[in-house]
């Protein structure tokens, strides 16, 4: 994979049409935790990884737990990256487990010096299983601590520092998290350390209403929205071509929808390396 | 400030709980309150918890029409909410569940047709396994034979019902028209992956209890005596060849 090569997310309705037309596009990524049995779902993948570089995106690792993560879960993290040796392993800036139970999304940590030091055990913990670097992604958000002291690109920046893991940067939640908590998305983006963006994300996103306001919601069920892709020409200036992955999860399109997002992303990852270029 | 510890304690008794009171103090409340930024946080856990238990228990989903269904998942999530990110492992106390939900009193069938689907999903999701075929049981010398240990294949489920919870899947499928005859009876069921297939099957007495016995862990000595109880006129040397023709015994591993 080069770096600014341009994938998609993998879903289960498209892996037989992958597999047998064999689409031109950068690379694939899938998530960690639906591959994590033994039916026939991780016989294909690894027929599909035979022919493209694959990333593995952990949903479930909970790396901003306090109780710490799951060392049963770790291990089928670290198994299946045995097995399909990604070219990128990633997680989330966030947590999901508490008391043993998963609540199943990717729920907002304050940004202090103490959560900074539980997620930084929790990824050295990680990252020594796994025995490679884990890129951490910022999430969407909704809600913000008042015990925080940080920002959100100050605490990662602080990560990636103490643990030596690289960041995922997601342009849409960028986008979503500032509109939802004010903000400039791209004084966002100019505030995260630039060497350790090793991806970045792009998704759609919805607009709902709560109580009157607007609310942005990352459900990955659109085409990219116009103002985040011109973040994302805003990232590509700031951190040079980085492999960058589309997603869609909620109301999945036909195949061709998605590599044809890839393919608007690869044309702006060419425009960048031209505007370096000139 | 709570400890990074009592916060997600706290999350987590607002999202499930509705119990807000200890971490509404600790979020920003500006221009939309805490209570309505917790419920999108809320309304994604309930939902995403649906679907993955629609995922697999399809025919229970139709069976109690959607909306229904989405009412009982949700209590479903709050009593027993996820022990693992894994969602296709979600979803194993539903049959237990529904047996005991009210609501669901007069679909007495219900609880079984879950047992159904959790056996299909299990058997989907079971590691593959080397059988035990007649070639190696036969190459291995006196010795080698009493040292093997032997397993069941871990996709297979032996299943009984009062009800005719087969017929009511099968009825319950795209293209099916789910008119069932609920008075055709008890069913014993093998539910198990062949290949990439799920494949169900109704078993007689005898051949159920062996079988059964032997996923259960017990020694072939027990299985024998089980299924002779259960049906005396067995036979026994076919049904044994039959385990082994089936790959129904593979090596642990």
């Amino acid at each position: 994979m080069r770096p600014g090569d341009c994938g998609i997310g993998l879903r289960a309705p498209h892996v037989a049409e992958v597999l047998e037309h064999r689409p031109v596009v950068g690379w694939l990524e899938v998530h960690a935790e639906n591959y994590m049995g033994g039916g026939t779902a991780i016989r294909t993948l690894e027929r599909v990884r035979a022919e493209y570089p694959l990333s593995v995106h952990g949903v479930g690792l909970s790396i901003g737990s306090a109780e710490g993560i799951d060392t049963a879960h770790l291990e089928r993290l670290a198994r299946l990256v045995e097995r399909l040796q990604p070219v990128l392993v990633s997680e989330h800036l966030s947590w999901s487990v508490t008391g043993g139970a998963y609540l199943n999304h990717l729920l907002p940590l304050p940004y202090t010096d103490e959560a900074l030091a539980v997620i930084a055990d929790n990824v050295a913990r990680a990252q020594d299983r796994l025995g490679c670097r884990l890129l951490v992604e910022n999430p969407s958000g909704y809600l913000r601590f008042r015990g925080s002291s940080m920002s959100e690109p100050e605490f990662l920046n602080a990560l990636a520092r103490r643990t030596g893991c690289g960041l995922l940067c997601d342009v849409n939640n960028v986008y979503v998290t500032c509109a939802n908590l004010g903000g400039d998305p791209a004084a966002w983006l100019d505030a995260l350390d630039r060497a350790a963006v090793a991806e970045i994300h792009l998704a759609g996103h919805a607009v709902n209403n709560a109580d009157g306001r607007s609310i942005l919601i990352d459900d990955h069920g659109s085409p990219v929205a116009d103002p985040v892709w011109e973040l994302f020409a805003h990232a590509l200036g700031r951190f040079g071509p980085v492999p960058t992955l589309i997603e869609w999860d909620t109301d999945l399109p036909a195949l061709g929808v998605l590599l044809g997002e890839a393919a608007k992303a690869r044309a702006y990852v060419s425009k960048a390396a031209d505007v370096v270029a000139a | 400030m709570s400890s990074l510890r009592e916060l997600q304690a706290g999350f987590r008794a607002a999202l499930l709980d509705e119990a807000e009171a200890r971490v509404v103090s600790e979020i920003i409340d500006d221009g939309l309150g805490a209570s309505a930024r917790l419920a999108v946080y809320r309304h994604h856990v309930f939902t995403s918890l649906t679907d993955a238990l629609g995922t697999t228990y399809p025919v229970v989903c139709r069976l109690v029409d959607r909306r229904f269904f989405g009412w009982l998942a949700d209590r479903y999530v709050r009593a027993h909410p996820p022990a693992s990110p894994c969602l296709f492992e979600y979803g194993g106390e539903l049959a237990a569940f529904l047996a005991a939900f009210p609501a669901c009193a007069h679909l007495p069938w219900l609880a079984d047709v879950a047992r159904l689907e959790w056996a299909i999903n299990g058997a989907q999701h079971a590691p593959g396994a080397t059988p035990l075929l007649a070639d190696i049981w036969r190459s291995l010398d006196a010795d080698g034979l009493a040292a093997l240990t032997v397993q069941v294949d871990r996709s297979v489920t032996l299943l009984e019902s009062p009800w005719p919870v087969d017929a009511i899947w099968r009825a319950n499928q795209a293209g099916a028209d789910g008119a069932v005859d609920l008075v055709a009876g008890a069913v014993r069921l093998e539910v198990r992956r062949i290949d990439d297939d799920i494949v169900l099957r109704a078993l007689p007495a005898g051949s159920f209890a062996l079988r059964a016995a032997l996923a259960a862990g017990r020694t072939l000595q027990e299985a024998v005596d089980r299924a002779l109880l259960a049906e005396p006129a067995l036979n026994l040397a076919r049904e044994i060849r039959a385990l082994l023709d089936d790959g129904m015994l593979v090596l642990p591993g």
